[in-house]
């Protein structure tokens, strides 16, 4: 993993016995000694903590930066004010393809924190402009029913934070900047730290309580919560609608980029929609895998972009791309490397109510 | 990793278990510990014949799949069914109660030709 970025937090990943592996550019955990599975139960049932400093973070300021986020986003930030966060796309202006999901935390007025992802944060910079700050911070996402409970013993300002809202505290002299976001389906807090106290903050967090997670247990989380992970969900060729989530366009609002072949398809309505499927049995399906319509003559209907077993419900679960007729309580069949397993398409998230 | 003497390793991360004359297998320490928590096993039918690296079986991750192959030629005669509900037992106890099958060997000598557990540590500290 030569060249790999590393995160603050590395030396205290190493010393806690973390598996490595290169995500979008950077050397992240993907579990520790407790297990991916153990780190998902510790997330559903009190809380985790993941090192989520792989994510970009692009500064935008200035009297022109809400104009400029307005025309470049798919979502319009008319919705929220300063002191919020929104879940945003960005779109190739060909096709409407998302080029990146993003979170944007709104700071201050003139302040915006946009948030891609790792390896797209360079895409983000050159559409978007602004500076990329990602270096300077480390990101822990403080996620699960006791998240708050256990912030309110380190940082009671971050505790606070009502979901999708940001704010700034200060913690041993340096400023915190927090939001109520995540990406496990569970309540939790997000909070960008600077690198030199990212390490107390997260020892604080540890000592606490949370149970440090991996890439592994975000992976199997974000799956149960039916949330999508570009370059799976989305990506080349995967629009917003395809993807099931119009909600995050912004119609009312002025032009944006890409919203011109985006409307070409609302009128025309997608010609795929993104599913969740059940699948019988253990068995993890997997991205790539064919999906059919149940029998012999089972045609192909479309492709599994995300799976894995469901630690939750003690089954398969996946995304899959599907004809858009093809909705909720559909029978169909997952190409098992060979075996056909029977699967029910069901309405997302799998796990919970929470976004 | 451990690695108990009185066993025979291969290349693939398994071990094999002479007992009366069949043969035990299953994967190692070091294999359970690469591949994360494991979530299902595609265990041989009993009865198949197999042949001494062909892929009888699969055991999957969260992250990965990997095939589980015959270190000898000769015939499924046990397989762990316990491993279809709780296939965490390949990482709680890989040796013991994370066996995955018992094959009657073709050659009884064959498990001879497999890795001593010397061999094996070496080949996975290098």
């Amino acid at each position: 993993m030569d060249g790999a970025r590393r995160s603050p937090l590395d030396a205290a990943h190493r010393r806690a016995g973390a598996k490595l592996v290169d995500f979008g550019g950077w050397e992240m955990p993907l579990s520790y000694p407790a297990g991916t599975l153990a780190e998902h139960q510790a997330c559903r049932s009190a809380v985790a903590v993941f090192d989520v400093s792989h994510l970009g973070t692009v500064r935008i300021q200035g009297p022109e930066a809400f104009a400029s986020l307005q025309s470049a986003l798919t979502n319009d930030l008319g919705r929220i004010g300063p002191g919020q966060a929104q879940y945003t796309h960005l779109l190739d202006e060909a096709d409407a393809s998302v080029l990146d999901d993003i979170i944007v935390w709104w700071v201050e007025a003139d302040r915006f924190d946009v948030m891609p992802n790792a390896s797209n944060t360079e895409r983000v910079v050159a559409a978007i402009g602004g500076a990329d700050v990602t270096a300077e911070r480390a990101v822990l996402a403080v996620q699960g029913p006791a998240a708050r409970r256990l912030m309110e013993a380190v940082a009671p300002e971050a505790a606070g934070t009502p979901r999708f809202r940001v704010g700034r505290f200060q913690w041993r002299g340096v400023e915190i900047t927090t939001a109520g976001t995540g990406y496990t389906g569970e309540d939790g807090v997000e909070c960008a730290v600077p690198a030199e106290a990212a390490e107390a903050f997260w020892d604080a967090l540890v000592d606490a309580g949370a149970t440090p997670a991996g890439l592994g247990a975000r992976d199997t989380l974000r799956l149960e919560a039916g949330l999508p992970l570009h370059g799976h969900e989305l990506g080349p060729g995967i629009t917003p609608l395809q993807a099931g989530l119009g909600w995050v366009v912004g119609w009312d609002k002025g032009d944006f980029r890409g919203r011109t072949p985006l409307e070409a398809e609302r009128r025309r309505g997608p010609n795929r929609r993104l599913r969740g499927l059940v699948v019988e049995g253990r068995q993890p399906p997997r991205a790539g895998y064919g999906v059919r319509a149940p029998g012999e003559s089972g045609q192909l209907e479309g492709e599994v972009t995300s799976g894995n077993f469901s630690p939750v419900l003690g089954t398969g679960i996946a995304m899959a791309f599907l004809p858009p007729e093809v909705g909720p309580g559909a029978e169909v069949e997952v190409d098992m490397r060979g075996r056909p397993a029977p699967a029910r398409v069901v309405k997302m998230p799998f796990v919970g109510g929470r976004g | 990793m451990n690695v108990p003497e009185g066993r025979r390793y291969t290349q693939d991360h398994e071990w094999a278990l002479l007992d009366d004359g069949r043969v035990r297998i299953g994967i190692t320490d070091y294999a359970q510990d690469a591949l994360g928590d494991v979530v299902f096993v595609q265990l041989p039918e009993p009865g198949t014949e197999v042949q001494a690296g062909s892929a009888i079986g699969e055991v999957e991750s969260t992250k990965s799949v990997s095939d589980v192959y015959a270190p000898v030629s000769g015939r499924v005669v046990e397989v762990n069914t316990e491993l279809s509900d709780t296939p965490q037992r390949l990482n709680e106890d890989p040796y013991g109660e994370g066996w995955i099958c018992v094959i009657e060997p073709t050659e009884p000598g064959a498990v001879e030709g497999l890795m001593e557990a010397s061999a094996y540590s070496e080949l996975i500290s290098g």
